[in-house]
């Protein structure tokens, strides 16, 4: 009896869906949490502004097309409490980026985290953002491929 | 700005045909997916600040609660009302709101919520919004204030001196109502009218009318912890009073930040309506 009640509230927990860390508008209806990407690129311009703080980055693919990607990130305030400031980012750096992509298809992302020129890593989501919808393990799809 | 019209009537002829199939397997479905409770990030990982969390509730010299101190009140994100429910197992939705409710949620994934557009939470939801917050009690001119940093840098005010709501034309509907409180032993219990309509109760689609009358009872059991329930009365839109409950944990030593939302808000320059067309029109000037 016992272990079917575990087995229920196993199968709960499984549909259970990743809270982003920031709250101002819906995650789902501009990203999609099934199309998760990393990418290599170099950072063209960043806004660190209210309510989202974006970057740039110019992305070249294996085929040497380069796209100018947009990347959303959490507000300055609730980012400085994630250990990031304005300088974490500057034009020129190359990052790599792990993130999620626009539904519209357009070159937009929502990101989870970036590594920094510095070799840190910092997170603009919880670390276990989109696990569990993307069956427990995140295979992110390289864009510079 | 101005708001399409066309959109409103779309949502309402949705909202509509979402009457009649309330229950499919598909929203059965999804609403067991639905997510609840989140940890604020940054919480005490010290043995001094945890010790500190477990201390007696603090007091004022008067004997009064003391819901200040060096820190902040860390707002969690409730993202979804159903699964904080106190005493009932659903909202007691009227027809319309669930279908409004539905159609918030599910039909265009939460899209037009107007805290995406920078607007207020409002109400209980303030209190959901994970940003800090921080309770000023001005003892002796009866008043509480509450700073919010998040949900456009806000504010609510209490007023603790006895006075009765407005009535009447003295009522301008608010983000926020007005606010009447008094303490109950140790229980600070706000009762609240006067709200618009521009607001969702939660993030989870929950619409109400402007006869919300919220009753919010905050209690400090101990040093890091506050218990705030909100009980929802809204015969306009539930058939009966249902309450919500969480607890907000104190995060020492942090400061309130500034968050002015509406600086850089390009979500509303690419929201798109239902029928694909911009969701604000920005006015013409004429010929």
């Amino acid at each position: 009896m016992k272990s079917k009640l575990f087995v229920l509230l196993g199968m709960f927990s499984a549909f259970a869906v990743s809270a982003p860390a920031f709250a101002h508008h819906s995650f789902a209806a501009e990203f999609d949490i099934h199309k998760p990407f990393v990418l290599k690129g170099v950072v063209t311009k960043i806004d660190w502004m209210n309510p989202h703080t974006y970057f740039y980055v110019d992305v070249q693919n294996k085929a040497g097309q380069v796209a100018n990607y947009a990347l959303e990130m959490g507000s300055p305030n609730g980012l400085a409490r994630m250990g990031w400031n304005r300088n974490s980012l500057h034009v020129g750096d190359v990052v790599t980026v792990q993130g999620f992509l626009a539904k519209d298809g357009t070159a937009k992302g929502n990101v989870k985290s970036v590594v920094l020129a510095s070799g840190q890593q910092l997170f603009s989501q919880r670390k276990g953002f989109g696990n569990q919808e993307n069956g427990g393990k995140i295979h992110y799809k390289n864009l510079n491929d | 700005m101005q708001t399409s019209s066309t959109i409103k009537l779309i949502a309402a002829a949705l909202a509509a045909q979402f009457l009649t199939l309330a229950v499919t397997t598909t929203v059965y479905a999804q609403s067991a997916r639905s997510n609840t409770v989140s940890k604020a990030i940054g919480l005490p990982e010290n043995a001094k600040d945890k010790a500190l969390m477990e201390q007696p509730t603090p007091r004022l010299p008067d004997g009064t609660v003391d819901l200040g101190g060096d820190g902040v009140w860390s707002l969690p994100y409730i993202t979804d009302f159903s699964k904080v429910l106190v005493d009932t197992k659903q909202i007691p939705y009227m027809p319309w709101s669930h279908a409004l409710m539905m159609y918030n949620r599910y039909t265009t994934d939460k899209k037009y919520d107007p805290e995406g557009f920078c607007l207020p939470p409002g109400g209980p939801r303030m209190f959901a919004t994970p940003y800090p917050a921080r309770f000023i009690q001005e003892q002796d001119h009866k008043k509480i204030d509450v700073l919010f940093e998040g949900g456009t840098h806000i504010w609510r005010q209490i007023f603790m001196d006895g006075r009765p709501h407005p009535t009447g034309p003295n009522v301008t509907p608010t983000f926020f109502g007005h606010s009447v409180g008094h303490w109950e032993g140790d229980t600070l219990v706000i009762d609240t009218v006067g709200f618009n309509e521009e607001t969702w109760l939660a993030y989870s689609g929950q619409p109400h009318t402007n006869q919300l009358h919220t009753i919010e009872r905050i209690t400090r059991p101990n040093f890091g912890t506050l218990h705030y329930e909100a009980t929802i009365i809204d015969p306009g839109a539930y058939t009966k009073p249902w309450t919500v409950a969480w607890n907000i944990p104190w995060h020492p030593h942090q400061e309130l930040q500034e968050y002015i939302c509406q600086q850089n808000n390009k979500y509303l320059a690419d929201l798109k309506d239902d029928l694909g067309e911009p969701f604000f029109k920005v006015d013409q000037p004429a010929p």
